[in-house]
C-alpha cells in the first residue's frame, strides 16, 4: 500500500470529521429549539381544544341557520389544500413524506393549494399545481396575525364559491421519534363535524391537558342534557360567522406550530443518525488507515533487511 | 357570593382557569358582565376592557379583544383573541403604536384599506392603555 493511499485515507478521515462536526452541531440545534417549539405547541392545543368544542356544540344544535360556511356551492371536486412543510431539507424523511402523502390525497382531485414553507413551495411548482399565494412561504415566520390572515383568506375564497373543499395537511407530532402526515377537514363546517371524532381519537395521546378534559366533560354533559337553549347574541348566526375564521386561524398556528416541532424532532433525529455514521465511518477509516500504515513500515523493514542481506 | 369556573384561553395557552364571582367585558353588542348561573349563553367579544372579579373580592382589568364567549353549564369560556392583564401591558409600546397610527391617519393620501389598518391598531392602542388604566 502506497503512502499517496495513506494520505487519501487521512483526507477522507479529516472530511468526514467535518461533516460530523456539522451534523452534531445540527443535532444540538434542533434539540434546544424542539423543546421552546414543544412548549408552544403544547400550549396553543388548549385554545384549539376548547374553541372546537365550543365550535361543535354550536354546530351540532344548529341545524337551521344559514352560514356561509356551513355549505360551498361550488364544484364539490374543487378543493384547496393549506399544506405545512418546512422551510430546509435536511430533516429526515419530514418533508417527503408529507409528500408522499399528498400525492395520495390529491389523487382524482381538482386542487389549488396555500403553501406554508418554503419546500412546500418549491415541491408544488416544481408539480405545476396551481398555487394561491405565496405570500406565507416561510413557516418559521408564520405569526398570529399572520394565521388570521390566512384564515381570512380562506374563508373569502370559500364564501366567493372558489372551492366545494378545505383541507389543511400537516406532520402530526406523536412523539420525538415519530411524526405523521395528516390531513384534517377545515371547511365547510359538515365536513369538520364528521372529522371531529376522528381528531379526538387522534389526539387522545394519554397526555390529556387538565384542558382539554374539562372541554371534553363540558361537551358530554351538553350532549347528555339536550340542547337548545343557548342563548346567542346578537344571534347564533353573526356569532357563527365571527367565530368561524378565529378557528380556522386557531387551527392554522395550532398546525403550524406542531409541524415545526415535528420538523425539529425530525432533523434532530436524522442528525443523531448521521452523526453515528460518521462516527462509525470514522472507525472503519483509522482501522484502515493503521493498517495501511503498519503494512507500509513492514515492506520498508522487508526492504531494509532484505537490502542488508543482499550485500 | 356565588362563584363560577372561568377559563381564559388564548392561543398563547390557557391564561385563567379558576373561580371567580364575576366578568364583565365588551362584546360586539355592548358591555356585558356574567354571574353565577347565568343562562347558556354565548357571544362575539368586541374590543374594550375585562374585568374579573375574584372571590376574595379583588378585581383584575385587563385588555381583551376579538373572539367569542360561552357560558354553558356555570362553566365560562372566554377565547379571546387578545387577553393582557393590565400588569402586563406595554405602555410604552402602545403609546408609541397609538402616535404611528394618528401619524398615519392625518396624512389624507392614505388608501382606504390602510386606513381601516391603521384605525385598527388605533383602537387596540386606546383600548390597551385604557384597561392599563393610563
Amino acid at each position: 500500500m502506497a503512502a499517496s493511499n495513506m494520505k487519501a485515507v487521512k483526507l477522507r478521515i479529516k472530511s468526514v470529521q467535518n461533516t460530523m462536526q456539522i451534523t452534531k452541531a445540527m443535532q444540538l440545534v434542533a434539540a434546544s429549539k424542539l423543546r421552546k417549539a414543544k412548549e408552544k405547541a403544547d400550549h396553543s392545543k388548549p385554545y384549539l381544544n376548547i374553541l372546537k368544542s365550543t365550535l361543535t356544540d354550536i354546530a351540532r344544535e344548529n341545524n337551521d341557520f344559514q352560514s356561509p360556511y356551513t355549505k360551498s356551492g361550488a364544484d364539490e371536486n374543487r378543493w384547496l389544500y393549506i399544506v405545512i412543510a418546512g422551510d430546509r431539507g435536511l430533516a429526515g424523511g419530514y418533508n417527503s413524506n408529507l409528500f408522499k402523502f399528498m400525492e395520495a390525497e390529491r389523487a382524482g382531485k381538482d386542487i389549488d393549494v396555500l403553501p406554508v414553507g418554503k419546500k412546500a413551495v418549491e415541491y408544488f411548482r416544481r408539480r405545476g399545481v396551481n398555487i394561491l399565494t405565496e405570500e406565507y412561504a416561510e413557516v418559521a415566520r408564520i405569526s398570529v396575525s399572520d394565521s388570521f390572515g390566512i384564515a381570512k383568506l380562506i374563508c373569502n375564497e370559500f364564501s366567493a364559491n372558489h372551492y366545494g373543499h378545505v383541507m389543511l395537511c400537516y406532520t402530526d407530532f406523536v412523539s420525538m421519534l415519530s411524526q405523521i402526515p395528516r390531513a384534517i377537514s377545515f371547511l365547510p363546517l359538515s365536513d369538520l363535524l364528521e372529522h371531529t371524532l376522528e381528531w379526538e381519537e387522534m389526539n387522545d395521546d394519554g397526555k390529556n391537558s387538565a384542558a382539554k378534559k374539562a372541554a371534553e366533560d363540558v361537551a358530554a354533559s351538553l350532549e347528555a342534557k339536550d340542547l337548545g337553549v343557548i342563548l346567542y347574541e346578537p344571534d347564533s348566526e353573526s356569532v357563527f360567522n365571527t367565530i368561524v375564521p378565529e378557528y380556522l386561524a386557531g387551527l392554522v398556528y395550532t398546525s403550524v406550530n406542531i409541524s415545526v416541532a415535528s420538523e425539529l424532532a425530525a432533523r434532530r433525529t436524522a442528525m443523531e443518525a448521521a452523526t453515528d455514521n460518521a462516527g462509525e465511518m470514522i472507525e472503519k477509516l483509522s482501522l484502515y488507515y493503521n493498517r495501511a500504515r503498519q503494512a507500509s513500515i513492514t515492506q520498508e523493514i522487508t526492504e531494509i533487511v532484505a537490502g542488508a542481506e543482499g550485500q | 357570593m356565588a362563584t363560577f369556573q372561568l377559563q381564559v384561553v388564548t392561543m398563547d395557552g390557557l391564561i385563567y382557569d379558576g373561580e371567580v364571582e364575576s366578568i364583565s367585558l365588551r362584546s360586539v353588542h355592548g358591555d356585558i358582565a356574567i354571574l353565577a348561573k347565568h343562562i347558556d349563553y354565548c357571544t362575539a367579544i368586541g374590543m374594550g376592557t375585562a374585568t374579573v372579579r375574584l372571590p376574595d373580592g379583588t378585581e383584575q382589568k385587563a385588555a381583551c379583544m376579538g373572539g367569542m364567549l360561552s357560558m354553558m353549564d356555570n362553566l365560562c369560556r372566554v377565547i379571546p383573541t387578545t387577553w393582557e392583564w393590565s400588569n402586563e401591558i406595554d405602555v410604552e409600546r402602545a403609546e408609541s403604536a397609538k402616535k404611528a397610527a394618528q401619524e398615519r391617519l392625518d396624512d389624507a393620501r392614505l388608501s382606504n384599506e390602510a386606513r381601516v389598518r391603521a384605525e385598527a391598531k388605533l383602537r387596540r392602542a386606546l383600548v390597551r392603555l385604557s384597561s392599563a388604566g393610563k
